[in-house]
C-alpha cells in the first residue's frame, strides 16, 4: 500500500544516518587523500607546536611546586667580602632565633654546586680562571615568620650589613618561574590558536572543494528528498574526523619527539634536565590537544557548508 | 493531486516551453503526457517535482501549493514523489544497491530492511543481478531500470515518469509499464511522459497532448481492439 498520509515532520536521526556519515566521510577523505593529508598535517603541525609550549610549562611548573614548601632565604656576599664582613652578618643572624638555622655556602662550593647541576655545560665553566660566585648563607625559616613584623626589620639589617650584595628569598624567583611558565603556556595558546584558526580554514577549502567536486550528486541528493543535514553531515563529520587525526598526530608526535630528546640528552640529575623533561603532559591536556582538532575540524567543516548556496 | 491553474514556465525571453496550462490530475489516477519533443514535457514534470518555479500561475501538489513552499520544506515534499529523471540522474559513484539504499537512508528507514526492499524492486525491474555494478557499468536501458527501481522503492504517493521506457524494447517497455500499473493499484498516483504512442493506445487511460507548451488534446484513449463490454455501448469489433 502507498502511504496514505505524507510525514510532516522529520523524525530524530536513526543510527542508520550517523553509519552513512562516518562511511560516507571516511570514503571522501580516502578518495582526497592528498588534500585531507595537507588539512590534516596543518592541525597536527599547529597543535604540535601549542603541545610543546604546554609541554615545557608543565616541567616549569612541575619544578616550581616541588621546590614549593621549603621557604629558603639566600644572603649573597659581594664576591670580594672579606671574612670579617662576613662574620658580622653571621653574628646578625645568629642574634636572631628564627634566623639560627643557616648553612654557610662558600665561593668554591657554590662552583662546585653548580658544575653539578649544569653538568652539560660544566665544561665551558671550567674554562674560566676566576670563580664569579659568590659565597653565601641558606637560612631555613618558618612561614609564620615570613608574616611577622619582625621579618621585614632583619631584612633590612642585613641588606645594610657590609659586603652583604643581596638577600633574596626564594619565593620570589620560584614566583617569576611561575610567571615564566604562565607566559609560555599564554604564548602557546596564542600560536596554537591562530595556527589552528589557519588550520580550519584549510580544512574548510578542502571540504569546499569536495563539496565541488560532489556537486551533481548533491543535486541529485536535493532532488529526491534528502535534507541539508543529511547532505552536509558527511562533509561536517569529514572535517570533525581530520581536525581528531591531526590532534592524535600531533600527540603522539609529541610523546616521540619528548622520549628522544630525554635519551638524546642524557645527563639524568642535572637541575636544567630535570627541568625539562621531568614529566610528559598529564593525560588532560593531551586529551585537550586532540579536542582542540576535534573542534578546529568542525569548525573548518561548518565554515564551509554553512554558505547556502546551490552547490 | 496535482493541480496547474493558468501556468506559464519561461525560460528567457524567445523560449516559452508552457503556455497558460491548467489542468487536475486526481488521487489515484494514472495518466499519460504526450507530445513532440520540445513540446514541454519534462518542464511540466520538473514543475511538480519543484525541480523548478513557474514563471505564472499557481501550482498544487498534494495539497501544497508549491509558490508557497519554503525552501525548508522541499525535501519533504519530495520524498512523497518518485520520480524516474529522462537523464536517469544515478550517483555514478555508487552501486546500483547503494543508489537504492541512499534513498532509503534518506527516507529514514532502517538499514536491516535495505537489503530486502532493494532486492525487491530490483526483482521488479529485472535486475536482482546487477546489484553491484556500477551505473557506468551499466546499458542505458539497464540504467533507466535502475532509476525506476529508485522512484518505486518506497511506495511513493506520487510516480513521475519522464520517458521512463525510452530506452527499453517494446517487450521490456510493456513490462515496466505493468509495474507502473502495479504501483497504480498499490495507490500511487501515476503520471507519464513519452512518445511512446504504442504504449499509450491500448491502455484506455487519460492522455494529456502538449504542442508547443500548450494542451491541445485530453481524452481517454481508446483501445483498438476493443474488450466485449465495449461493444454494449455500440463500437464495433472488427
Ligand atoms: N533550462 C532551460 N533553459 C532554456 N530553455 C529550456 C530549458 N529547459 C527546457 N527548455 C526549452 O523548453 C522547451 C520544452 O522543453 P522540455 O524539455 O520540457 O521538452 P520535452 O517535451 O520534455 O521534450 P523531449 O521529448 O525531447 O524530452 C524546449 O523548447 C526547450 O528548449
Ligand atoms: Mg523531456
Amino acid at each position: 500500500m502507498a502511504r496514505e498520509f505524507s510525514r510532516l515532520e522529520e523524525p530524530k536521526v536513526p543510527s542508520g544516518t550517523l553509519t552513512y556519515f562516518l562511511r560516507e566521510a571516511l570514503r571522501r577523505i580516502w578518495t582526497s587523500k592528498r588534500s585531507s593529508f595537507v588539512a590534516i598535517s596543518m592541525i597536527a603541525m599547529s597543535l604540535f607546536i601549542l603541545g610543546t609550549f604546554m609541554l615545557i610549562a608543565e616541567n616549569l611548573e612541575h619544578a616550581v611546586a616541588q621546590w614549593q614548601g621549603k621557604s629558603r632565604i639566600n644572603v649573597y656576599f659581594e664576591t670580594d667580602a672579606t671574612p670579617q664582613q662576613i662574620r658580622a652578618a653571621e653574628q646578625i643572624l645568629a642574634s636572631h632565633g628564627e634566623l639560627a638555622r643557616r648553612n654557610f655556602v662558600s665561593k668554591n662550593q657554590a662552583l662546585d654546586r653548580f658544575r653539578a647541576y649544569f653538568s652539560n655545560v660544566s665544561d665551558l665553566v671550567g674554562q674560566i680562571d676566576e670563580n664569579p660566585f659568590p659565597a653565601s648563607f641558606e637560612i631555613e625559616v618558618t612561614q609564620t615568620y615570613l608574616q611577622s613584623r619582625a621579618f621585614d626589620a632583619h631584612m633590612n639589617e642585613l641588606r645594610r650589613s657590609a659586603g652583604v650584595e643581596q638577600v633574596q628569598f626564594d619565593w620570589e624567583w620560584l614566583a617569576e618561574l611561575r610567571r615564566l611558565a604562565r607566559i609560555i603556556n599564554i604564548v602557546g595558546l596564542i600560536a596554537g590558536v591562530v595556527l589552528a584558526i589557519a588550520a580550519a580554514f584549510t580544512i574548510a577549502n578542502v571540504i569546499r572543494l569536495t563539496m565541488m567536486l560532489y556537486r551533481e550528486e548533491i543535486s541529485i541528493m536535493r532532488l529526491v528528498g534528502a535534507t541539508e543535514r543529511i547532505i552536509r553531515g558527511p562533509f561536517i563529520v569529514e572535517g570533525m574526523l581530520q581536525g581528531t587525526i591531526g590532534g592524535l598526530a600531533a600527540a603522539a608526535l609529541l610523546y616521540a619527539a619528548f622520549s628522544t630528546a630525554k635519551q638524546m640528552i642524557p645527563p639524568t640529575g642535572s637541575l636544567l634536565w630535570g627541568f625539562l623533561f621531568s614529566t610528559f603532559l598529564p593525560w588532560q591536556k593531551v586529551a585537550a590537544l586532540v579536542g582542540g582538532g576535534f573542534v578546529a575540524g568542525w569548525v573548518g567543516s561548518w565554515l564551509s557548508v554553512r554558505e547556502r548556496d546551490d552547490l | 493531486m496535482i493541480h496547474f491553474y493558468h501556468v506559464t514556465k519561461k525560460f528567457d525571453r524567445y523560449s516559452t516551453a508552457l503556455h497558460d496550462v491548467t489542468f487536475h490530475i486526481e488521487k489515484g489516477e494514472f495518466i499519460f503526457l504526450t507530445g513532440a519533443s520540445g513540446a514541454g514535457k519534462s518542464t511540466l514534470l520538473k514543475l511538480i517535482l519543484r525541480q523548478m518555479e513557474p514563471s505564472e500561475g499557481q501550482i498544487v501538489v498534494n495539497g501544497r501549493n508549491l509558490n508557497a513552499m519554503k525552501r525548508s520544506q522541499l525535501p519533504l515534499f519530495r520524498r512523497d514523489i518518485g520520480m524516474v529523471f529522462q537523464d536517469f540522474k544515478l550517483i555514478e559513484r555508487m552501486t546500483v544497491f547503494e543508489n537504492l539504499s541512499f534513498i532509503l537512508t534518506v527516507l529514514n528507514v532502517s538499514p536491516k530492511e535495505h537489503k530486502k526492499k532493494a532486492y525487491g524492486v530490483l526483482r521488479a525491474v529485472n535486475l536482482q543481478h546487477k546489484l553491484n555494478a556500477y551505473p557506468l557499468q551499466l546499458s542505458g536501458g539497464e540504467q533507466q531500470r535502475v532509476a525506476i527501481a529508485r522512484a518505486l522503492i518506497n511506495d511513493p504517493l506520487i510516480l513521475v515518469g519522464d520517458e521512463p521506457t525510452g530506452n527499453l524494447d517494446p517487450d521490456l517497455s510493456a513490462e515496466i509499464l505493468q509495474i507502473f500499473a502495479d504501483a497504480n493499484l498499490r495507490g500511487s498516483t501515476v503520471v507519464l511522459a513519452t512518445h511512446d504512442r504504442e504504449l499509450i493506445r491500448n491502455s484506455g487511460r487519460r492522455v494529456m497532448t502538449l504542442d508547443h507548451g500548450r494542451i491541445i488534446d485530453e481524452k481517454v484513449a481508446v483501445p483498438e481492439r476493443p474488450a466485449s463490454r465495449d461493444t454494449l455501448f455500440g463500437f464495433a469489433s472488427s
